[in-house]
């Protein structure tokens, strides 16, 4: 019987295993992406696949564990496992989120008794296909996007298959890294298996299993209670996906979400069919999309397990935006991913202002700017953007954060850039040359960065910005935010600005001006305090003509 | 200067401490009072009325303060304007941009230190290459002077770009500025940082220039009134990275002293360690509300350069970019709260009785269950010698704030003390392992330190846990941060961010960029009035493959060659990381240089006994190991060095008490440090509860 503190007890060491399987992933990797980035994802299910402990540096992992491992179970039975066997998949369709995110799943025994699996996810920097990285923003097809592992045994009784090791090195352009990548990943689900097994050894195998029960009983509690406490109903939403990056046309979303006190169901039926373009999420993706949404609602800082998620239950058909079946390309799947989570808040931030803010610049804004020194060498700036956020009931939007897909990602200075690439950062500012999202709370300010193409050679820009049309909404009378977009300046004056594009071409001198969006307001402008008109003005976020004709007037 | 006295004064967040080293007889004396946050210098002199020394005899004085730490939590500095390069007014508010809270999508950063109308835009631009793009613009400078004059502002930071490596233009502007605002002091962020990335170098400046002038008044006062009481000149404060400093050199660099006080107790660490000839500490400081613990290998304390002030794993906090001993801290200590959350899970912390109202037992209103009630509960702390009788406790309000605990538990109350004991334990564990096994060290090569008021309660059954060689309680471990401040060496760590790659770096290169350094060093050294020979210097560099971004610190010799060199990067680098990649070029990242000055002895320990009292009493005791039994109770002033006992055993004295496990061993070494062992023998016959 394990009593109260013994619980605890496991329950406190379950995060430090999933904490230390990250410590050496990211240890590990030889990836960038991974250890910079932090895009990658730890945990610890038990025999079922139900998650007990997670680790995760970015919310687009939040909920795909789960599916990714009943995959595994569904082709190779529990029964046919044996210690020291790791599985491998990477299956958008089958839990997964886009092919370069490998997971790498341990079964975990003692005394011959399968009692958990360790799981680790790494973004790998390169998996072959159509470009390097793998995830080309004019792919139509998967086929393109770099190799495929459907469902493999990669280890049978700790002895590896080498064929596989032999295909990917045969297909990837950086094998060394991707090995790497892999071995970071087995490195993580070893140390799991591991630590689980002394877990084991010391609190007997009844009691460590009665504990992956009770964290699991004790999350569903925790989110059951928090339901409660929220209103019920049924809340609606729509939003348009400005343009899938092969053509610009609006992709119309929608959301039914049905609260009824014991459950939480997102309904996204009516959601365009999938697009041509790498905008796609499947599934696993959405999945996790909501769970993320869900998470912010029920308690942001509560430990993610699968009781935790219980009362939510998703309603999608296939074939959608956000349930992209094969062939359909999903390498910039996090954009779909984003309005996913977008949605859910949007139906419910007007009645859960605890919780949630007003509409985001939603979008990652990852962009590449590069091109060839004069020696041949490749340059290549890789960076997402941080944007405004929405403002809240009761206080004014943060400027400047990074999109509700990712989490501690931070941003590039301006010293490393200019040390590392042809460029010259002319400007990181907040984004006051558009309008704010005004109201009784202020939306946050976008960014702009400037760069100045130094390179004799010149280069291009490759950028996918999402609500690059559709400005991020206000909640209860605030205003409507300002979009994301692009521009390059030439030196000539003449300007060329757009939201998604795999090609602009760059030369000396030229400027990229990357614009993100300023966040929603809350309540009607013309309640706002004029303190706070005061302020900002002194700040210079307003001007006086947004005084006059937005808040009416200005402070005494 | 008349005496000989060497003194140290600590103010914590309860206490004011000072420790008294007299070398000539090796007698090393303690004394306590009540900080005054109101006016820390009048806690400072309350202290030394209490330990009722001739002020005149005191030949060196060195000061640990939250002067620095409390001004930026109580965000009390002064008002302070910032000045950029154009296009980067906002970087400071910008920050990193990340998310750790990621799931709150109500996120908000902490609040810079200066809002955006005091941020002003500068025209100058340095290329990465030291060319100017852009000269300054001098002139625009005397009407945002007046302009400053005009908002009063106490205080201002300049950050250019590229400063780091070319600060001409920041200087320039401080020199024209200074002239312009003679009463406003000026920090340039390459004063205080030599390191790229603008944000936190930006931060680094903003965050002195917000505490200088708070310090420079604090200092100020102290200096009149001890010139007054003829107290000696020779006065150092402890600096963050284990080393101290004159008062002149704080007043210049305050940001310095943020973690002045936990310094101090590294600093102890590695005396400790040389006099008992062991190279590798794990140190753990439990305090009211925190556990902080550090490392120290090969007799080097870690001292981490990516400081972040009032970091949480929900917040980025502010980050300094100065060179800080590397602490792990935790939200667990003495006045921790046990409670059941919404899901009924029995947790402990993060929230904390504090010292007020503090915990249940010392009946100031608190109703809370806390640790230290559980102590009181399980017998460990006794009522009646509590901190040496400055504070009276009751044992009935203890039990009374368990009791609720305990009837939900469906236990008796010792069950559940002993529970919640060992819960407490593995919370703390984790952390330790944090500093240990995480980063690739093996726990039986080292030997816990333990100190603060209640290291010593807890640590028995941590090093238990934990697997360490043995656990050592030094002499005064409630006032061990001051004695550490006694052991402490003037120090200066200077670092230049220098990207170039190992190919373009031969040791003629290295040896010049560090000569430099050590030119640099040496001048700020002997200005504050030491001797150049004393001064000895160790060289390192960050290094990383080209294309990483994270480095690895290399030692580096004036005798490297680049082969030497390399070899010795790339099997670090597997040490840490796993893996090599002997065919990528090296890139050398920061250059950082050390210097120490070898000052006078150090105290050894305390004072001993040279007999035993032996062991007086006996209480009924319960362990977190869930045994109880009845332990011998120790005065540690009637302990002298040589004794030995089995466990169980509780050691008591004014500043904590020593708790000895069954299955362990205790002696006292001739510094009078309390040593622990386990032991395979059989001790006292104990039983089990529950």
């Amino acid at each position: 019987m394990a009593d109260a503190f013994t619980q605890e007890i496991i329950r406190s060491k379950l995060l430090a295993i999933t904490g230390e399987m990250g410590t050496i992933l990211a240890r590990t990797s030889m990836s960038p992406i991974v250890y910079e980035v932090l895009d990658f994802a730890c945990g610890l299910t038990d025999a079922t696949g139900a998650v007990v402990a997670q680790d995760n540096g970015l919310c687009l992992f939040t909920g795909t564990f789960q599916p990714q491992v009943a995959s595994i179970l569904e082709k190779f039975p529990a029964s046919s496992m044996q210690p020291g066997d790791i599985y491998m998949t990477n299956s958008p369709y089958g839990g997964g989120t886009h092919n370069p995110d490998i997971a790498l799943i341990m079964p975990i025994f003692f005394d011959e008794r399968l009692i958990a699996f360790g799981i680790s996810v790494t973004h790998w920097t390169e998996l072959g296909g159509k470009v390097l990285g793998s995830i080309a923003p004019d792919s139509t097809e998967i086929y393109q996007e770099g190799l495929q592992f459907p469902r493999l045994q990669l280890y049978t009784a700790g002895e590896i298959n080498r064929a596989i090791i032999d295909i990917i090195e045969a297909n990837v352009r950086l094998p060394l890294m991707s090995i790497g990548d892999l071995n970071a990943g087995v490195a993580a689900v070893r140390v799991a298996e591991r630590r689980v097994r002394e877990m084991v050894q010391r609190y007997r195998t009844d009691v460590v299993l009665e504990s992956f029960e009770a964290i699991m009983r004790h999350g569903e509690e925790m989110a059951r209670r928090a339901l409660e406490t929220i209103p019920q109903g049924v809340f609606e939403a729509s939003d348009f996906i400005d343009g899938d990056g092969i053509t610009e046309d609006s992709i119309p979303i929608q959301v039914k979400v049905t609260i009824d006190g014991e459950r939480f169901v997102a309904d996204f039926t009516g959601t365009a069919g999938q697009t041509a373009g790498a905008i796609n999420c499947s599934r696993g993706a959405l999945l996790s999309a909501c769970k993320t949404v869900f998470k912010a609602i029920i308690g942001p800082q509560l430990d993610s397990n699968e009781g935790l998620f219980r009362p939510f239950e998703l309603v999608a058909p296939d074939g959608t935006v956000f349930t992209a079946v094969r062939p359909a390309p999903t390498g910039w799947y996090y954009e779909a991913s984003a309005n996913a989570t977008e949605l859910i808040w949007k139906a419910l931030a007007p009645v859960l202002p605890q919780s949630l803010s007003a509409g985001s610049y939603l979008s990652l804004c990852a962009y590449y700017i590069g091109g060839q020194h004069a020696d041949g060498r490749y340059w290549l700036l890789t960076t997402p953007q941080d944007g405004g956020w929405g403002a809240c009931a009761d206080q004014d939007g943060e400027s400047s954060l990074i999109a509700t897909t990712d989490g501690d990602t931070y941003n590039y200075p301006a010293e490393v850039i200019e040390t590392a690439f042809p460029l010259t950062m002319l400007s990181n500012a907040f984004n006051t040359g558009n309008p704010a999202g005004h109201g009784r709370y202020r939306g946050g300010f976008g960014t702009v960065r400037e760069y100045r193409i130094d390179a004799p050679n010149g280069g291009t820009l490759m950028a996918s910005m999402g609500r690059s049309v559709t400005p991020p909404w206000g909640v209860d009378g605030g205003s409507g935010g300002a979009t994301n977009y692009y521009e390059v300046e030439r030196p000539d004056g003449s300007r060329e600005r757009g939201g998604r594009t795999s090609n602009v071409e760059l030369g000396m001198g030229d400027i990229v001006r990357i614009v993100t969006g300023n966040g929603g307001g809350w309540g009607k402008p013309s309640e706002r305090d004029p303190a706070a008109i005061a302020r900002d003005l002194a700040d210079q976020l307003i001007s006086r003509e947004d005084v006059a004709q937005v808040y009416g007037g200005g402070p005494a | 200067m008349t005496g000989s006295l060497r003194v140290a004064i600590d103010i914590g967040g309860t206490f004011t401490d000072a420790v008294v080293y007299d070398p000539m007889t090796s007698r090393v004396t303690e004394a306590k009072s009540s900080t005054t946050p109101d006016d820390f210098a009048r806690g400072v002199f309350d202290t030394l009325d209490v330990s009722a020394i001739e002020l005149t005899s005191i030949a060196q004085l060195i000061h640990g303060t939250t002067v620095v730490i409390n001004t930026i939590t109580q965000r009390s500095g002064v008002k302070t304007a910032l000045l950029t390069t154009r296009g980067f007014r906002d970087a400071l508010q910008i920050g990193r941009g990340n998310r750790p809270d990621m799931y709150n999508l109500r996120f908000h950063k902490p609040e810079p230190l200066v809002p955006r109308r005091r941020r002003f835009e500068v025209d100058e631009r340095m290329r990465v290459d030291g060319t100017v793009e852009r000269p300054l613009d001098v002139a625009a400078l005397v009407e945002l002077a007046e302009r400053l004059r005009n908002e009063q502002v106490e205080a201002v930071a300049i950050c250019f770009l590229h400063s780091y490596a070319w600060p001409d233009h920041e200087r320039e502007a401080k020199s024209a500025l200074a002239e312009l605002l003679p009463d406003v002091p000026i920090t340039c962020s390459s004063d205080v940082c030599r390191e790229w990335r603008e944000y936190e170098r930006t931060s680094t400046a903003v965050l002195n220039a917000y505490v200088q002038p708070i310090l420079e008044s604090y200092l100020g006062h102290l200096d009149e009134t001890f010139d007054e009481l003829e107290v000696t000149d020779r006065r150092f404060v402890m600096l963050s990275n284990g080393g101290s400093a004159t008062f002149e050199f704080a007043k210049a660099q305050p940001i310095q002293l943020v973690e002045s006080g936990p310094a101090g107790g590294i600093a102890g660490a590695l005396a400790i360690g040389a006099q008992i000839g062991e190279s590798h500490l794990i140190t753990l400081d439990v305090g009211g509300t925190t556990a902080k613990c550090s490392v120290i290998v090969d007799g080097e304390a870690a001292i981490s350069q990516d400081y972040r002030m009032e970091w949480t794993p929900w917040s980025p906090g502010y980050p300094l970019r100065i060179p800080v001993v590397d602490i792990v801290e935790i939200g667990a200590g003495g006045g921790s709260i046990v409670w059941f959350d919404d899901g009924g899970a029995l947790r402990i912390g993060p929230m904390s009785a504090g010292a007020d109202p503090g915990p249940a037992c010392y009946g100031k209103g608190g109703t809370a269950p806390t640790i230290t009630d559980a102590m009181v509960v399980a017998g460990i702390l006794d009522p009646a010698s509590f901190l040496g009788g400055r504070l009276t406790i009751d044992p009935a309000l203890a039990r009374t704030a368990f009791e609720p605990i305990a009837g939900r538990l469906g236990l008796d109350l010792p069950e559940t003390v002993s529970g919640v004991l060992r819960l407490f334990g593995e919370l703390t564990v984790e952390a330790l392992k944090l500093v240990s096994v995480r980063r690739g060290h093996d726990p039986r090569d080292f030997t816990l330190i333990a100190y603060g008021g209640g290291g010593p309660i807890h640590a028995a059954h941590l090093a238990r846990e934990l697997g360490v060689k043995r656990l050592l309680i030094p002499t005064f471990p409630g006032t061990f941060s001051a004695w550490g401040m006694l052991t402490s060496k003037p120090r200066l760590d200077l670092s230049r961010t220098l990207v170039l790659p190992l190919g373009d770096a031969p040791a003629s290169r290295r040896n010049e960029i560090f000569a430099e350094m050590q030119h640099e060093s040496e001048c700020t050294l002997v200005a504050q009035g030491f001797e150049p020979n004393g001064i000895q210097h160790q060289q390192a560099i960050d290094c990383r493959y080209h294309g990483q971004e994270h480095t690895v610190r290399v030692p580096s010799n004036t005798s490297d060659s680049e082969d030497a060199f390399a070899t010795r990067f790339h099997e670090l680098h597997r040490k840490l990381y796993t893996f090599s990649l002997e065919q990528t070029e090296i890139e050398l990242v920061n250059f950082r240089l050390t210097s120490v000055v070898n000052a006078g002895t150090s105290p050894e320990g305390g004072t001993l006994p040279q007999t035993a009292l032996g062991a007086t009493v006996e209480r009924d005791v319960i362990f977190a190991t869930g045994e109880c039994c009845a332990v011998a109770v120790h005065q540690r002033s009637a302990l002298p060095g040589g004794f030995e006992s089995a466990g169980p055993a509780i050691i008591e004295e004014s500043s904590s008490t020593t708790v000895v496990l069954p299955g362990q061993r205790f002696a006292i070494d001739r510094f009078g440090n309390i040593l622990i062992h386990e032991n395979r023998m059989i001790g006292k016959e104990c039983s089990e509860i529950g």
